[in-house]
């Protein structure tokens, strides 16, 4: 957008008929559309660019030669014959590597010489998926990247990590980074620490409700692009924050001073079609004997009986619209690009509605000769009407409702709850419609961020930047628990939470770059300086007793049953500030253009440790050698066009949470009040996380540059983890404890390529593959800490998120079958049923053996279809909707409750061990003794999945291009498109439940999470989009 | 040039104070603004009042000794579960991943540990000596409780933060530690001036002696004197000690610690044992008290104790009946079934939403007794009693009768029909029953133990079963067993973990020390599943 002055001139060449030539610039490599590439035609100062549709209209005559050049790109030339419209320019990425990219910092770098490896993913792509956070757009487009949604409801969040998991209890979310501001990405966290944190006044573990994770703010069709940042370089530039990577985010800008308006529409519908196996067969009761109960053990439904489809009743189909505007103008060198976008969406669950409005405004300008501010700011509000989930939410009810029972019928004219069997409503799970329309929840967010930047670049060889940014939110809402739901006491009449949640950060940093050249030699230099100050305030209040359910404010909730967070007891609110400031150095040679070194250094002081560690420092240093420049004669032929060699090491350091090294006392609820400690034995001599990551590539340039094929294998040692949370003897006058306890090692092998099959005019086929596969291990822990399980995860029976000393960090610790010396399964003589190791030990890994996502690429014409295959193998997953449905009788496993069986197994009589154990022969009838089906039959063990692998159908898009001819009928339209783009269209595993990618904390979870526990969460629906796309 | 030197000397300037104000504002953002490292000592204490019963904080509640005596009360039979096969009515320990019996280690450990520190260590530096001798009263008290239940404790070790495991100390240590801790105790608590002030430490035991230095030392002289009548039955006892520290002790029932309850609809604020907070709804009462107040124990043949209507609950016939552990309701037929605690019937479990209908300890607003005058003259009977001074022991035995008399009528009247009352006449009538008050000569240590047992029904539950455990629930004087009638269960009544064993101690907390502490509960033999029933140390000859 620097190149200005567009070259519009409308002189016409005197010769021949001169007509107006119109078409389209693509890239060969993947069928994309070239914004801004020159149109010129031959020996003339006649030209134009394309605009942000790749389109592009020039006057030409028969016979002219029209000349095509992009930067990255080898230019073309196009003789105009009788076509002139419709004409598709495909330009061929250039072999060279010539195209620069936008790194970080606003530093452009040439990729030749970069030690590390990125990926980028282009706005067009995400905005393509239709996906309204944008997060969930991103997964199989990048090499080792993972997204965990926590379900399939409107404005569920979603977590992010690059590289897999690397802290055991802090967050392992990537940084993200937009126009060179950061960006906050929380999700509000539900537990406060007894008041102490921020978090609800219920001080809740992260799993029955859900909040957006805020990036999602952000609108996608304002994404120019995304480049990721995996490993130790993204801290290089971004300092500690950035320790588990980066997302930085370029916007779109104003390309042109001339009025441009791009309009684009979308409808959605959303139907779910994944749930798990329900059987039906056999009515309320226990062990063979019909009952009024939620449990299905009773007799076989009488001959004739009629069973509804509650689920039918209950779903429904999902909508939404998406509406976005856009527009490009400006006055001679102050370009503006002014953007809006109306999303509102209805979720398949009843009164699941998330609605959201982004507004933004950037301008470029240029003042003087050197220097061009960028301005920008944006506005965005998101209301979401939310649902319960997991345990306490509808899914369960729906799980356990009769199926002779219209679960419409779940409140009479007063508004009650109808019971099914209890005159008490309260002793009863709560109607599944009950449940969402009683227990409403929601969430209200106002978003204003205002960005700066500077460039200043006084003379050839030096270039000041600065990034000023201001992000600030508010977010208030409120939890509404009914009176007479289940999940509230009877006698405390209802429960209601309510909160308000304000963030202020602002950061800046500040660059000066020095580039020289010395004969073959080219230096760089880059010293800088961050600040980073982030504030967030929290307010929460939760109470009983509710006057009315149709009210939400707290003034609901009766004065002398509130609890408050700490703070708000005096009026005030409780607060987090996290405060760093940072200046850091690197040092570029590279010779020749065939050897790059990269050495970096950064200095830091947080706030959040004390202050004997609170300055630490950590190196950087990456080396690129280009072999086929180095040797040439191995470019002879075809074959290979360039081959790369990279590495890099790097140390950084991860920040603990703030305050985590002091003890605070919490409120004590005691005749007479005051305070007690909390739970937590902070350390007030905690040090930085050091984490230290090698890490080699090489990229592949093969077959005229056909294929392009990128390597990476990285080895990442994080020692010293501040541990928080961790259990130890209550001796030390604390539950849990927080300490540089335990050491990671986390290692993987990314692949990505990229193959332009086919490539001409007409006709183009384009592939990319990312190939990602990961393994870790807990290489210490402290010797008598067996196991370590952050609380969040366990939210089903006996099965949670544990470790232990050389496992992986992502296990899963379980209870299971006892079994003897020789592994087989023992029996209680008592009963038959297997005997129940009560103990968590590792009994699953969610680590997946691999993953591979595809991107194909088809372009016919005006025609494009591009769709994501995301495959998955291996990794488990906890089944507890299985194993809650089998507990209520539900599950397929129990259809053949009446068949006699004898337990696999030897007897747990004394002789287990010995050499002529006792076999069991006890047959049992399950329908007469359901604790078969129990947890005292059935541990966590046997729901834990194994090897769950997918192959699913992320997105599918399908798009029209108008021709131009057509387009031209239509005064005022540029160009037009229409599109239909499917998500999650296709899910193929080898999974019994619902959808397998299912995560039973939300994204404020820390550590690994929750990610592989399928509890009553919403699986994945599948929407079809349809919208058209225009420019005028 | 020079430009360039003075812009680059700014530059310098201005980026050492920037750097200098971005210190300061980092340093200001590292303390926590939201919980204070720091309280007022003032505002501690009433936490750890509570925590001696149920806690009730935002980091954790039900911490204390009440949910730990729904168990050891069963082994007591006080009361027992409405049902079957329950393992604690079968004098069964907490088994798997369970932190049941683990109350009284949370209550010391955690609810009460570093926060009784605290008043000590900040108490002490502002010359608060009556806050400094209440946290030792505290902690004297806490030691005696916790190795009661628990036997070898960490003690040496204990309350280091930076420790990864911990070593287990002596019964024997714990006990010296409790008796110097109480003259620590006792030596704050007398002295005056610097910052003690009466008003100001009732800021803190507001909810139990008000600012009454005097009552603490009471209080203190109690926990002195139960630890010296623990040790019976070692040749090192001294009923003389005994004696000393009885005297000193909490003698009236206008001194009777209470830990007592705002009741303000906030959980925290009530009982323990009311039906608010819901955690007695299971229990039943057993038959083992039933037949000692109507008559039907043979140590008390024949006589109606006037207090049954306080401490016992009718059935719907309008008699008392109790059931027997792990039988459920015991044969009795439904109108023979005794009310739950809060005048519900039988099979109900959940709580009412008043306690209008509760008596005793189980009201919402009831005083729970920590340590009573009633209690101490029964340690001074049975001391006069071992030193062979029975007349002295029969004296100190009908006073502890009548106090505990007195306490129900005095504090624990709420909800008594007024026909069923205790009246001058009927306490007088009681006392005057020579089966249950008989001469000197005829006193025998079974009467001592038994109407101590009916003094603390409810509340007193560690300290009878320390008493039960002393006399290892059967002994015999002479050809009498002590707790007379007493029937531990037997066969398939008793846990199977057991071993055919009685239970003598709780396992410590599981989710403390059965996952981080290993290698010590190894070394004293805890991983075995029979380990409640290894006897301590206090009980040995």
């Amino acid at each position: 957008m620097l190149l200005l002055p567009l070259m519009l001139c409308v002189q016409q060449t005197a010769s021949a008929q001169v007509q107006t030539v119109s078409g389209t610039v693509v890239s060969t490599r993947d069928g994309s559309v070239l914004e801004g590439a020159t149109v010129q035609i031959k020996g003339s100062t006649t030209g134009t660019q394309t605009d942000s549709k790749g389109n592009f209209s020039i006057n030409a005559s028969k016979g002219a030669t029209i000349v095509v050049s992009f930067l990255g790109f080898t230019g073309k030339e196009y003789k105009v014959g009788d076509k002139i419209s419709g004409i598709t320019i495909g330009l061929v990425p250039s072999d060279n590597s010539l195209e620069e990219v936008v790194v970080a910092l606003d530093l452009k770098r040439k990729p030749r010489e970069l030690g590390y490896s990125t990926q980028k993913v282009l706005g067009s792509e995400i905005q393509e998926t239709q996906r309204e956070n944008f997060i969930n757009g991103l997964q199989g487009r990048v090499a080792g990247l993972t997204i965990n949604p926590t379900g399939g409801t409107a404005g569920a969040s979603s977590s992010i990590v690059l590289r897999g998991f690397n802290s055991l209890s802090l967050s392992n979310e990537p940084l993200f980074v937009v126009d060179g501001i950061i960006m906050d990405n929380s999700t509000v966290n539900e537990t406060s620490g007894g008041g102490s944190g921020l978090g609800l006044a219920s001080d809740r573990p992260n799993r029955n409700n859900d909040y957006t994770n805020r990036i999602s703010d952000i609108n996608p069709n304002d994404i120019e692009s995304i480049t990721v940042l995996k490993g130790p370089e993204a801290t290089a530039l971004y300092g500690s924050q950035a320790s588990s990577g980066a997302m930085l985010i370029t916007t779109k800008k104003a390309k042109s001073n001339k009025l441009a308006v791009q309009y684009d529409d979308a409808f959605r519908v959303q139907q779910l079609t994944r749930y798990p196996d329900v059987f039906e067969g056999y009515q309320n009761g226990e062990n063979g004997a019909n009952a009024n109960v939620f449990r299905y053990y009773g007799e076989p439904y009488p001959a004739g009986t009629k069973l509804i489809d509650n689920k039918k009743y209950f779903f429904k189909t999902g909508f939404s619209q998406t509406h976005n505007i856009g527009a490009d103008f400006g006055v001679k060198k102050s370009v503006f690009r002014v953007s809006g976008s109306y999303f509102n969406q209805e979720g398949v669950v009843p009164n699941n509605n998330f609605k959201r409005i982004n507004l933004r405004i950037s301008n470029t300008t240029k003042i003087g000769k050197y220097i061009e501010i960028t301005p920008s700011l944006a506005y965005v509000r998101s209301e979401n009407d939310k649902v319960l989930r997991s345990a306490g939410g509808y899914m369960l009810g729906l799980f356990a409702y009769p199926n002779t029972y219209d679960i419409r019928k779940y409140q009479d004219d007063a508004g009650n709850k109808i019971p099914v069997f209890a005159s008490n409503p309260n002793l009863e799970l709560d109607n599944p419609l009950f449940n969402v329309n009683a227990n409403p929840s929601r969430d209200e967010t106002d978003r204003y961020t205002a960005s700066l930047g500077i460039n200043i670049n006084p003379t050839d060889w030096l270039t000041i930047t600065g990034r000023f940014g201001y992000d600030t939110y508010r977010t208030e809402g409120y939890t509404l628990y009914h009176p007479k739901s289940f999940y509230i006491t009877q006698a405390l009449n209802g429960e209601q939470d309510n909160y308000w949640r304000k963030y202020n950060g602002y950061n800046h940093t500040i660059t000066a770059t020095a580039k020289k050249d010395f004969g073959k030699w080219s230096t760089r230099l880059m010293v800088g300086t961050m600040w980073q100050d982030y504030n967030t305030q929290m307010f929460a209040i939760v109470g009983n007793n509710l006057k009315d359910v149709t009210h939400f404010d707290s003034s609901n909730t009766a004065p002398n049953t509130r609890r408050r967070l700490l703070q708000n007891n005096l009026g005030a609110w409780n607060e987090q500030v996290t405060r760093q400031m940072a200046g850091f150095g690197e040092v570029s040679v590279g010779y020749n253009n065939l050897v790059f070194l990269n050495y970096s250094h950064r200095f830091e002081a947080a706030s959040t440790l004390p202050k004997v560690n609170r300055n630490y420092n950590y190196p950087g240093a990456s080396l690129s050698v280009i072999i086929t420049d180095i040797f040439p004669e191995l470019k002879r032929g075809t074959t290979l066009n360039y081959w790369k060699l990279r590495t890099s090491a790097a140390s950084t350091a991860r920040l603990n949470s703030p305050y985590s090294t002091q003890s605070v006392f919490v409120d004590n609820f005691a005749s007479g009040g005051g305070f007690s400690y909390g739970f937590v034995n902070n350390n007030p001599n905690l040090e930085p996380e050091k984490q230290q990551t090698f890490e080699v590539g090489t990229e592949l340039k093969l077959f005229n540059n056909i294929l392009n094929f990128d390597a990476t294998y990285y080895n990442t040692l994080n020692k010293g983890q501040i541990v928080e949370g961790f259990r130890l003897s209550y001796a030390t006058g604390f539950v849990l404890n927080t300490q540089n306890a335990g050491s990671t090692r986390n290692q993987g092998f990314e692949v990505s390529a990229d193959a332009n099959i086919f490539n001409n005019t007409d006709f183009g086929w384009n592939v990319r593959v990312n190939f990602n596969k990961m393994w870790n291990e807990v290489v210490q822990l402290p010797a008598n800490v067996a196991e370590y399980y952050l609380g969040d995860t366990w939210l089903y029976g006996n099965a949670r998120g544990g470790i232990t000393l050389h496992g992986t960090t992502t296990s899963i610790t379980s209870y299971g079958y006892l079994r003897n010396d020789a592994g087989k399964i023992l029996i209680n003589p008592l009963n038959g049923l297997p005997a129940i190791d009560a103990v968590f030990r590792v009994r699953g890994d969610r680590n997946p053996d691999y993953t591979i996502g595809t991107t194909n690429t088809f372009r016919y014409k005006n025609w494009r279809l591009s769709f994501l295959w995301d495959l998955k193998v291996g990794g488990d997953v906890f089944n507890a909707n299985k194993m809650y449905l089998t507990g209520i009788g539900k599950s397929d496993l129990t259809i053949d409750r009446y068949t006699p069986r004898v337990v696999e197994g030897i007897l747990n009589d004394g002789k287990q061990n010995t050499a002529n154990p006792t076999v069991n022969t006890i047959a049992v009838i399950p329908a007469y003794l359901d604790a078969y089906y129990g947890a005292n039959g059935m541990p966590e063990e046997a729901f834990i999945e194994k090897d769950v692998n997918w192959l699913r159908l992320r997105d599918v898009s399908f798009s029209y291009q108008f021709p131009t001819t057509f387009v031209k009928k239509i005064k005022g339209v540029k160009s037009l498109g229409a599109f239909l783009t499917a998500n999650d269209l296709i899910l193929i595993t080898n999974y019994t439940g619902g959808d397998p990618s299912s995560n039973g904390n939300t994204a404020a979870g820390r550590g690994v999470g929750a990610w592989g526990f399928d509890y009553g969460s919403l699986p994945t629906p599948i929407s079809i989009n349809f919208g058209i796309r225009a420019s005028f | 040039m020079r430009n360039i030197k003075n812009i680059a000397r700014c530059l310098l300037a201005l980026g050492i104070i920037s750097i200098s104000s971005c210190a300061k504002k980092i340093d200001e953002a590292f303390i926590n603004p939201n919980a204070g490292v720091k309280k007022p000592i003032e505002t501690l204490l009433p936490g750890i009042i509570g925590n001696m019963v149920g806690s009730s904080a935002a980091a954790g509640s039900a911490y204390g000794t009440a949910n730990d005596g729904i168990y050891i009360g069963r082994y007591v039979q006080f009361w027992a579960t409405n049902v079957t096969g329950n393992q604690y009515d079968q004098m069964g320990g907490a088994t798997g991943a369970l932190d049941i019996l683990g109350s009284v280690w949370a209550m010391h450990y955690f609810g009460m540990g570093q926060n009784l520190n605290r008043i000590i260590e900040w108490g002490t530096e502002e010359k608060k000596w009556d806050y400094v001798g209440v946290a030792h009263a505290i902690k004297a008290w806490s030691w005696l409780t916790l190795t009661n239940v628990y036997g070898e404790v960490i003690l040496t070790e204990a309350f280091n933060t930076s420790q990864l495991t911990f070593k287990y100390n002596d019964q024997a240590d714990v006990y010296d530690t409790v008796r110097s801790v109480c003259r620590t105790a006792l030596s704050f608590l007398n002295q005056t001036g610097d910052g003690v002030d009466a008003q100001n430490l009732a800021k803190g035991d507001a909810y139990f002696y008000n600012g009454d230095v005097n009552k603490w030392k009471k209080f203190v002289y109690s926990v002195m004197a139960r630890s010296f009548n623990q040790l019976s039955n070692k040749t090192t006892y001294n009923a003389d000690s005994v004696l000393f520290y009885c005297n000193l002790a909490i003698n009236v029932n206008s001194d009777n610690a209470y830990a007592r309850f705002a009741n303000t609809g906030i959980t925290g604020t009530s009982n323990y044992f009311g039906p608010f907070r819901g955690n007695v709804g299971a229990l039943r009462q057993a038959q083992y008290p039933v037949n000692l107040l109507t008559g039907l124990n043979s140590r008390f043949p024949g006589v109606v104790d006037p207090r049954a209507p306080y401490l016992l609950r009718q059935n719907t016939n309008g008699t008392y009946r109790g059931i027997v552990p792990n039988k459920g309701a015991s044969g009795l037929v439904a109108a023979d079934r005794p009310e739950n605690y809060w005048g519900q019937g039988f099979d109900t479990v959940t709580s009412p939403t008043s306690d209008a209908k509760a008596r005793y300890i189980f009201r919402n607003a009831a005083y729970y007794p920590i340590i009573t005058a009633a209690e101490i003259q029964f340690m001074k009977a049975e001391a006069y009693y071992r030193k062979g001074e029975k007349p002295q022991a029969l004296t100190a035995y009908q006073a502890g009768i009548g106090i505990a008399f007195d306490m129900l009528t005095a504090d624990f009247n709420a909800n008594i029909p007024p026909a069923q009352a205790i009246t001058p006449t009927s306490k007088a009538a009681y006392l005057g029953n020579p089966v249950i008050v008989p001469s000197a000569a005829n006193l025998k240590l079974s009467h001592i133990m038994l109407q101590k047992y009916l003094a603390l029904y409810g509340y007193g539950s560690i300290e009878v079963w320390n008493d039960m455990r002393r006399f290892h629930y059967t002994d015999q004087e002479g050809a009498e067993q002590v707790f007379t009638d007493f029937t531990p269960p037997a066969g398939t009544d008793l846990f199977i973990n057991n071993n055919n064993k009685l239970v003598y101690r709780a396992r410590p907390r599981y989710n403390s020390e059965y996952l981080y502490n290993i290698a010590e509960l190894d070394r004293l033999g805890a991983l075995a599943l029979d380990y409640n029933t290894k006897e301590q140390w206090f009980t040995q000859k």
